[in-house]
């Protein structure tokens, strides 16, 4: 075996802690000193980032240092001992322990005898006031328990899972201190087990010399403890193989890491896997058998925020990768709730809602949402349930309930005397648990009557207030609604108006960003793909392919993150595009005689909040032209799917209300040619297809009313 | 190597220590740290043991270690044991080998080492996975005594095994996964230690509760790859048998608690099952049972055509025999029996066929319910009936837990092995009152049916095991508790008492065994057909749904394979549309007597209900149904007389 030089490793460390400087240029480590010095933290925290960026190592140095941590900790607080800086600040004294210092550090002076007994020489642990963990890289994904094996033995590991349970924090000798009766020396004894035997007899020279068997007395105050605290991790959910029950391991916590964690809590923990030497009885099995623990080095929890998702790995690269990707859009949206099969607008939909807008926090104080409100109403059966489902599962923070409500604190808040204390108690409801996340409410047509009143204050101004038995106040619900319903008789009814059916105040239909209607008709085509589907499954026993593959959930999830942080703003030019946009719209439902749809500034606010979700998708600075062309088009589609029954009544079929469409167009900007491109951006928005704008171009060119470029399409109108 | 210089069956560990002395002693070159080399690998051991158990015929030499058996056992001898999986406890580092002296020695499938504790640089920790077993959980006496019993060694016994087991491995070689295995047993906490024997077993198996880990074994897995062994798999442990008496003699309670005070959370698995009560196993070969390996002396015959047909009619007329002679509801129970779940795709789960027999009360129920238990008992080698009620789904534990204390997971009584037929008696159910207990149960008993997994209770979260088992429910009308795939109305006409010999109810079961394994193929050239048959029904019935199609295509193959034929024809589809037809009228019939009933006055609607009930047989109720439509549209509601009525009833 290759013979380990500690005392080279022991400098290295050194120059490491001296010499190493963060980004800023500041000496991290001997400022963290510092610090110590001062008695304002104890924890002396040594990344292995920093080792690993640190360009004056040798390459197996941290290597080293992951494969045996618990003697390299030694190293680095005997390192420590060296560095430690004189407090720059007056310390707030530690009175018992001081005194006791200087006595001792008097008496070690008095007897500088180089041939004492080593217990009577101080242990260096005694003098120390900080303790050093070693945390591991941060880049690599944590193992699982499964994982981790007999081969991990005393190297530092990283570790996901749940605690399942906690310990007390209890004392940990150690250094025991013992006087004499005798020659009232102190006698020092290092504990570095679980067990230890306590000193009987004084060993220091003058007991021996005298030849009396000094009585040591235990001195508890003069002993150094440590906190300890023992914890049961359990393997995370996701990482146990199918038909596998999950696994445990024992935690140690020691000193500043206890009371980091309680039951319940999702935790990353870094630590070294020991195995535990064994005293007594246990010894006899240790002939076998060997139990190990971690000793926990480093904690961190889990944040299930989106502004906190921390990007794992390679997930920054495969997401620039995709970002390259043109068609992000189509594939992230395929990619929700692949074994639905299509729906393709409502996913796109969807896809909007988890990305979202940012908020707006005007000068004056007034606040606009950036929260994407969709509502999905259909015929039972139509799959709306499972995606509502997927979408919380992709969301980091996703609540899902039914209109109903569980438990008597309903959707928004509560407020509840507490059995114990009767003190009465606020809890909140769905919404404000669901704050800076996903709120999914199926069965929202059979609300509460209360709840539908609070609903319309947390949909637009984003907050629960409540003013029952002396509790007023306001609570944060900056949430995404996303509604599911079904038709007011149950079934859709094609006999009676949209409105009627959709049975939802105007009030709070106004507030949905958008509002889809699924319904279930009755459509030989899609029989014969449900038949063709269900024999395929039993012929093979397997789903058939989708055609493409989609996209894993954290994958998903973590692309999601990167775009929630972009905040997109809009060029001064777009802005009187969108300013004719919205008002071409208000003309149009002027001018029908059964106004369906209710257009109003939210309209505006909606379009404006959709456009921004796509440009976030690109992660695009500015909104460009196309999003808005989409965002008119999805809002176009979502009136489509309620109202395509009365177009059709109406007698206006798809190519001439495409014609109209185009003249106007025409009209307006007052000339005579209209380019193909821009033709079909026109159409998309009204919700028509790119196969309908050429059947109505050939048709009305035949008619001789207008040209179409050989080549490119465009239009040109012939002068009447 | 030549043959074995040890008696394997009497002395495996001076064969485990040979063959590792001289695997050791041969590897080349001498520096060579040994341990690296045999960490997690088998040095000739489990080949040697092979070679002896299934080619020299040795396996029907190693006797079964149960409840009985296991005190006569003789410590460091061979044993096998037939049991579940229950809890999987993680894995534990062990001293492997060590240098005594100059020469490496192991401690691999022992518990204790003979020779004092090495020094800790001369050793290596290797590890190895804990188990722990149980008796399949309502395993069937028949499934039970067809295990040969270790000390009924007759010759002719060892000959047939011998070939059995040989047929079988040249059948499928990958079936019998060779790993090295060391396992404990113990005892349950559980008093009745010694009165827990073969017929107390059995005995428990007859009544309705399960036989709640009264007996138990942990097993100890070495070299095993991650995903070999699941939960609730059955599995037969062949090993070691060793009893360590000075472990048990030091194992004096002071000593452990005083040590263990700061050992709060190093409760490693056996505090809690304590090696007292521990007589151990070291296994070294296992391999996981199906239905078929628990039919020991079974036909080597081909499935053939004619055989199966035989073999079904006779089968269809005995099952028909226990519902009265409805021979509807016979066929229906034929495919229930017949099916497994074959794979479980994103929406679908396919091949799973839960079957609801309704029209029972309370007294029918009395006769041909607890006549179905009694034949499904003969047929099935685990099977398992709740009777459900009120009071039974509020305090019964049916979820498994995982207990954080003790890091066992208690068990539940929906933990059951894979393909376990279970029974769900609703006959008993009455109008009630569920508490929250009840709910739980209840929700889990319906993602049961419908997903066919089991959540399990991990405290902080759930997670979802799969579990294949056949449900079948006994109710008065459609169950809306436990919603079933196919409904079934039974209307039993003679009660006849079934016997079958016992020559029948083996070819039967082999028949259950032998269809359930056959694959399932579908040609082309009818998928296309029946695409187009689908499409048309639901242009006709608007209702049907995704599940009804599904239904109607497993039950197809199904009725395909009851006659042995892997290829599903038009033929068998044919039959499954008249078994649909069939079914579909009397489902009908049901609830329109009882609506009709219901208009009459109170007086008339008992007498009618109770002559209806008495008419057992279908064309009798057809009649009576008719009749009573006729009237009813003939005189205006109240007009009728009794007389006339009862009178017509009577025909």
């Amino acid at each position: 075996m290759e013979k380990l030089d500690f005392a080279a490793d022991k400098d290295r460390a050194k120059d490491f802690l001296t010499n190493f400087t963060d980004d800023d240029g500041e000496p991290k480590y001997l400022n963290l000193l510092q610090d110590v010095a001062n008695r304002k933290i104890r924890a002396v925290q040594i990344e292995l980032d920093d080792l690993c960026s640190y360009k004056g190592l040798e390459e197996g140095f941290w290597e080293r240092v992951i494969g045996n941590t618990k003697r390299y900790v030694g190293v680095f607080a005997e390192v420590v001992d060296e560095l430690m800086p004189e407090p720059t600040e007056a310390v707030a004294a530690d009175e018992d322990r001081d005194i006791l210092m200087t006595q001792r550090v008097d008496e070690t002076s008095d007897s500088a005898d180089p041939n004492a007994d080593p217990r009577q020489k101080m242990p260096s642990e005694i003098k120390r006031f900080f303790e050093v963990y070693i945390k591991a890289v941060t880049k690599n994904t944590p193992m699982t328990i499964r994982q981790v094996k007999a081969a991990n033995i005393g190297q530092l590991v990283k570790i996901a899972g749940i605690v399942t349970r906690c310990s007390d924090v209890k004392p940990l000798v150690q250094v025991a201190v013992y006087t004499c009766e005798d020659c009232g020396f102190e006698i020092y004894q290092e504990v570095t087990a679980r067990v230890f035997m306590p000193l009987v007899e004084c060993p220091s020279s003058r007991c021996r010399v005298n030849k009396v068997k000094g009585n040591l007395i235990l001195q508890q105050r003069a002993s150094k403890f440590l906190k300890f605290q023992e914890a049961k991790l359990q393997e995370l959910a996701e990482h146990v193989p199918k038909g596998h029950i999950p696994r445990a391991l024992t935690v140690h916590f020691r000193g500043e890491l206890t009371r980091k964690v309680t039951p319940g809590d999702v935790v990353e923990l870094s630590g070294i896997f020991l195995p535990i030497p064994y005293t007594g009885f246990r010894a006899m099995r240790a002939g076998l058998v060997a139990d190990t623990y971690l000793e926990a080095m480093s904690v961190t929890h889990y944040k299930k925020k989106y502004s906190e998702y921390e990007l794992k790995g390679d997930e920054q690269e495969q997401i620039e990768r995709l970002a390259e990707d043109g068609d992000i859009y189509n594939k992230l949206s395929k990619s929700l709730a692949p074994e639905i099969f299509g729906h393709d607008d409502v996913k796109k939909a969807l896809l909007l809602l988890l990305v979202g807008a940012p908020h707006r926090k005007l000068s004056d104080g007034m606040k606009i949402r950036g929260d994407l409100h969709i509502c999905l109403m259909g015929d039972p059966g139509v799959a709306k349930s499972q995606l509502l489902k997927h979408i919380i599962n992709v969301a980091p923070r996703g609540v899902y309930t039914t209109g109903k409500g569980s438990s008597g604190v309903g959707l928004t808040a509560a407020v509840q005397r507490d059995p114990i204390t009767n003190e009465m108690v606020l809890e909140g409801g769905a919404l404000v648990l669901s704050d800076m996340g996903i709120c999914a409410i199926d069965e929202f047509d059979k609300m509460e009557e209360s709840d539908r009143t609070a609903i319309h204050e947390v949909m637009e101004q984003q907050t629960v207030s409540i003013a029952k038995a002396g509790i007023t106040t306001s609570l944060n619900a900056r949430t995404a609604v996303l509604a599911a319903a079904n038709p007011a008789w149950g079934r859709y009814d094609l006999r009676r108006t949209p409105a009627e059916n959709i049975n939802l105040p105007p009030a709070l239909l106004s507030r949905f960003d958008l509002l889809w209607l699924i319904l279930d008709r009755a459509n030989m085509d899609k029989d014969l793909e449900m038949a063709r589907h269900i024999v395929y499954v039993h012929k093979t026993l397997e789903s058939p392919s989708l055609g493409f593959t989609p996209l894993e959930p954290t994958v998903l999830r973590a692309y999601i993150s990167a775009a929630r942080r972009v905040t997109p703003c809009i060029p001064r030019d777009l802005e009187e595009y969108i300013a004719t946009a919205y008002s071409s719209i208000r003309q149009d439902e002027a001018r029908s005689n059964a106004p369906n749809s209710y257009t109003t500034i939210r309209t505006l606010l909606s379009i404006l909040r959709i456009s921004f979700a796509l440009a976030r998708l690109r992660f695009a600075e500015t909104v460009a032209q196309s999003d808005v062309d989409e965002a008119l088009r999805l809002m176009q589609m979502s009136k489509y799917s309620l109202y395509s029954d009365d177009r059709q009544r109406a007698g206006l079929d798809a190519i001439s209300d495409i014609y109209s469409v185009l003249r106007d167009e025409a009209a307006r900007t007052n000339r005579l040619d209209v380019r193909y491109a821009h033709a079909l951006n026109l159409i998309s928005r009204k919700g028509y297809s790119e196969a309908q704008l050429k059947e109505c171009l050939e048709e009305y060119a035949s008619l001789n009313v207008w040209q179409i470029h050989p080549n490119t399409f465009d239009i040109r109108f012939i002068d009447p | 190597m030549g043959g074995p210089q040890y008696d394997l069956l009497m002395n495996p560990l001076g064969a485990v220590r040979q063959t590792f002395e001289k695997a050791v002693a041969s590897s080349q070159p001498s520096d060579v740290d040994p341990t690296a080399v045999y960490r997690g690998k088998d040095w000739g051991i489990v080949d040697l043991l092979n070679q002896y158990l299934f080619d020299q015929g040795g396996l029907a030499q190693v006797p079964i270690l149960d409840a009985s058996s296991q005190k006569w056992m003789q410590p460091n001898t061979l044993v096998r044991f037939r049991g579940m999986v229950q809890d999987m406890l993680g894995n534990e580092f062990y001293i492997g080998a060590f240098k005594d002296g100059g020469t490496w020695r192991t401690n691999k499938f022992m518990d204790f080492s003979p020779f004092s504790a090495p020094p800790v640089s001369q050793t290596t920790l290797w590890e190895r996975h804990l188990f722990l077993c149980i008796p399949v959980p309502g395993q069937n006496s028949w499934a039970i005594e067809s295990t040969p019993y270790p000390l009924k060694r007759s010759i002719s016994n060892e000959m047939t095994c011998h070939h059995g087991e040989k047929r079988r491995r040249d059948d499928d070689p990958n079936r019998i996964c060779v790993i090295s295995i060391f396992f404990y047993f113990f005892f349950n906490m559980q008093k009745d230690f010694g009165s827990a024997s073969r017929h107390r077993i059995a005995e428990i198996n007859d009544g309705s509760s399960f036989p709640t880990s009264s007996f138990s074994c942990l097993v100890k897995v070495y070299d095993m790859p991650e995903s070999q062994l699941k939960l609730n798999e059955v599995v037969e442990f062949i090993g070691i048998y060793t009893f360590e008496p000075e472990l048990i003699a030091s194992n004096n309670k002071e000593d452990v608690d005083d040590d263990m005070m700061m050992f709060d959370f190093m409760d490693d698995v056996t505090t809690h099952l304590p090696p007292s009560k521990v007589p151990r196993i070291h296994c070294l070969v296992s391999r996981k049972l199906s239905t078929s390996d628990l039919i020991l002396n079974s036909p080597a015959i081909e499935p053939l055509p004619n055989i199966m047909r035989g073999i079904r009619d006779s089968l269809v007329s005995y099952l028909s025999c226990t519902l009265g002679n409805d021979v509807l509801a016979a066929q229906c129970l034929l495919l229930h029996l017949l099916s497994k779940l074959r794979t479980k795709s994103d929406v679908a789960s396919v091949g799973r066929l839960s079957l609801n027999l309704t029209g029972f009360t309370q007294e029918t129920a009395s006769i041909f319910g607890s006549q179905l238990h009694n034949v499904i008992k003969t047929l099935v080698p685990y099977s398992h009936t709740i009777p459900l009620t009120i009071e039974y789904l509020n305090t019964a534990t049916l979820q498994p837990k995982k207990d954080n204390q003790t890091g066992r997971l208690v068990m539940g009584v929906l933990q059951l092995a894979i393909g376990t037929h279970l029974t769900f008696d609703e006959t008993f159910m009455q109008s009630g009152t569920l508490n929250s207990k009840g709910v739980d149960n209840v929700l889990l008993l319906k993602h049961l049916m419908e997903h066919q997994t089991v959540e399990y209770d991990f405290q902080f979260y759930k997670l979802e095991m799969a579990a294949e088992v056949q449900c079948l429910i006994i109710s008065e009308a459609k169950s809306n508790i436990l919603p079933a795939d196919l409904v079934v109305p039974v209307c039993p006409s003679a009660v006849t008492p079934v016997t079958a010999s016992e020559e029948q109810l083996h070819a039967w079961r082999w028949y259950l065994a032998t269809v359930r394994s056959l694959p399932h193929l579908t040609d082309t050239s009818i998928c296309e057909m029946l695409q187009n048959e689908m499409v048309d029904a639901m242009r006709k019935d608007r209702s049907l749904g995704c599940a009804d199609l599904s239904r109607w295509l497993t039950m197809a193959q199904l009725m395909a394979s009851s006659f042995g034929e892997k290829i599903l024809s038009v033929e068998h589809w044919q039959m499954v549309k008249e078994i649909e037809r069939l079914r579909k009228e009397s489902c009908l019939l049901m609830p329109f007597v009882f609506d009709v009933a219901v208009v009459f006055d109170p007086e008339l609607r008992e007498e009618i209900s109770s002559t209806v009930k008495n008419c057992f047989h279908r064309s009798a109720r057809l009649l009576v149904v008719s009749i009573l439509e006729n009237l009813d549209s003939v005189s205006d509601t109240a007009e009728l007389d009794g007389n006339v009525c009862c009178s017509v009833l009577k025909i």
